[in-house]
């Protein structure tokens, strides 16, 4: 996948409200891969709606958005889920990891679907984050920050071309949010990918392309 | 697989499961039982006289109402017709009777003792009469008659009569040797014609003559009269063809004789059969709707997890699966339990009922082995269609 592209979208639940000050609702734009973006936005503006649209999982909005030119309201569940293991990746502000499951079983079950990261290497994501002595641990019996750690080494173990942050470094202190940076840089460098980074405040440190207001 | 597994049993009720098997178990042990029953002890009440020729004869009950005012009941062409069509049916013969008045003598005249009474004929098609004799013909305008008794008469005369009046005992040879006179009126006329005794039969009891008499004599002595046929034979491939029996009840015809009570036991057994297997029915769709529902239940305990799933990419059928199989692995498990408890307790009543009747057990168990994996099959496809259709709602409802 080589770009996303939004046509004047805008949530429904947006419909009544002036958005002229917005760079993304109701406007034209796109993202191209290789390229970072920065979504900033106070609470409420519809960071997560953006999320949840452009990786399908909700059709509340108005306009067009096409992935290379595919309206993505046409692809069927069988290209949802390819597009899921293949192409868009996704850091949910909310992580949707299995508390009932340790923090590796949680990286696990993204990865035996994808093989796509070795053993090794996910050992090595853990040691650098800081969290390799919370491997073994139920995840419902990690801090918010170790959860968000856990959900991002599950969000690099798949191929894409690009990969969504929702609030990345929400629970995190800059240490950590550095190494997420290396981490991230190191795994696009592989493939080229795009980022979307949204931010209600405190900004992955990374060089973007773009800043958006939402 | 193993980490979905883990995730996925979150929530199974063992107790709901175990429910299920349970109340599975009854229903389609039920029904199974009920069928290889059925299968082991059909063939005692089957005659073994199966594609030989049997005769029924049928008659419509006398009514009191009819007798006192003198109403005669028939057989119309139509419901010989409609009796023709059935599929039980090989042939049907009608009960002729004659329409003139019959005097039939024994004795001498000569030495002025003789006997003398009023009397009937009838007759049915030559195909149904018992009694093969090269004297069962009637040339037109013969004065002698042939004529076939019930067999019953002679036994009567025999065994009751004779010997308690100390007369003796009559063979069926001395019999055929006595001629009858008969005298017949009718029409203006008058004739003497000669009786001779040709046989007895065992299935046709009346005073017969040869049909192509009796239509030559009616036409001759009562040629206005017209009556229908009281009785009629039927020809049947097997008697204990549970059909005729619902047939004759459906129409209120009699029968003679008992060749329909292997029917009647048939039939019976079919029915009582098929209540206990509709108790099995109602039993195993309960427990059916008892394990959608747990599953369902499961479904909407696990929701959350099965969305995430969804989220991170895995397919509804991916996701399905671990369900699927679960339910699989307890219909094979009760279709299993339940064939293994069939095979047991038929085990015991054909051992028990082989000593009087050696054909219970002949059947074999294909029959309840082929229902058994037919049942299987559907309830697990079905099971399948519902799981992957719920799982696939969890993922429209997120859209």
């Amino acid at each position: 996948m080589e770009s996303i592209r939004l046509q004047s979208v805008c949530p429904t639940i947006f419909q009544s409200l002036d958005l002229s000050a917005s760079d993304v609702w109701r406007k034209n734009l796109s993202f191209r891969k290789g390229d970072h973006y920065l979504l900033e936005a106070a609470s409420g503006t519809g960071k997560s709606s953006l999320c949840s649209y452009l990786y399908g999982y909700r059709h509340d909005y108005e306009g067009l958005i096409t992935f290379d030119e595919k309206e993505i309201r046409s692809l069927k569940v069988k290209e949802w889920t390819k597009i899921r293991k293949t192409s868009i990746s996704i850091l949910f502000q909310d992580m949707r990891l299995f508390p009932e499951l340790t923090a590796f079983e949680n990286v696990q079950i993204k990865n035996r679907l994808t093989h796509y990261q070795t053993k090794k290497t996910i050992f090595s994501f853990f040691e650098r984050l800081g969290i390799q002595d919370k491997l073994n641990s139920k995840v419902e019996l990690l801090s918010f920050g170790q959860q968000q750690r856990v959900a991002f080494i599950r969000a690099l173990c798949q191929p894409f071309d690009f990969i969504l942050l929702d609030e990345p470094i929400s629970h995190l202190d800059d240490v950590n949010a550095m190494i997420i940076s290396e981490l991230l840089l190191e795994e696009i460098q592989k493939t080229g990918a795009g980022i979307l980074v949204t931010s209600i405040g405190k900004h992955l440190p990374l060089t973007y392309n773009q800043t958006l207001v939402l | 697989m193993n980490l979905i597994w883990k995730l996925l049993r979150q929530h199974i009720s063992i107790a709901q499961l175990l429910g299920f098997v349970l109340a599975n178990l009854c229903g389609v042990f039920i029904i199974l039982l009920g069928l290889q029953f059925y299968r082991d002890i059909a063939p005692v009440f089957k005659d073994n006289t199966l594609n030989k020729k049997e005769y029924l004869i049928l008659s419509k009950p006398v009514s009191t109402l009819g007798s006192v005012l003198g109403g005669k009941s028939g057989f119309s062409q139509k419901e010989i017709d409609n009796l023709k069509m059935q599929g039980f049916t090989k042939s049907v013969g009608a009960f002729k009777s004659s329409q003139f008045q019959v005097v039939g003598g024994i004795g001498a005249e000569q030495f002025g003792v003789s006997m003398a009474t009023e009397m009937f004929f009838e007759s049915v098609p030559d195909a149904y009469v018992d009694v093969k004799s090269k004297d069962w013909t009637y040339m037109e305008g013969s004065r002698s008659i042939p004529i076939i008794l019930p067999k019953n008469y002679l036994n009567l005369y025999n065994f009751g009569f004779a010997k308690t009046k100390n007369l003796p005992q009559l063979t069926e040879q001395v019999i055929k040797m006595l001629s009858l006179n008969i005298r017949i009126r009718g029409n203006g006329r008058s004739d003497d014609y000669k009786g001779r005794i040709v046989g007895f039969s065992n299935r046709l009891n009346t005073i017969l003559v040869p049909e192509s008499f009796l239509d030559w004599a009616n036409n001759l002595y009562a040629p206005q009269k017209n009556a229908l046929p009281s009785r009629l034979i039927l020809e049947v491939n097997n008697p204990s063809d549970a059909r005729i029996v619902k047939f004759l009840q459906d129409k209120r015809y009699e029968t003679e004789g008992d060749h329909l009570d292997g029917g009647k036991m048939t039939w019976f057994l079919r029915i009582l059969v098929s209540i206990v297997m509709g108790i099995g029915l109602i039993i195993s769709v309960l427990s059916f709707f008892l394990l959608i529902l747990s599953i369902y239940l499961l479904l909407q305990k696990n929701t959350q997890k099965l969305e995430n799933l969804l989220l991170i990419g895995y397919t509804p059928a991916k996701v399905a699966l671990p369900y699927q199989i679960l339910t699989i692995f307890l219909n094979c498990l009760v279709i299993s339990l339940s064939v293994l408890a069939v095979l047991l307790v038929r085990n015991i009543y054909v051992n028990y009922l082989s000593g009087t009747f050696p054909v219970v057990g002949n059947e074999g168990i294909t029959w309840m082995l082929v229902a058994a994996i037919v049942l299987f099959l559907f309830v697990s496809i079905l099971n399948t269609l519902i799981i992957r259709r719920k799982v696939l709602d969890i993922w429209f409802k997120k859209n």
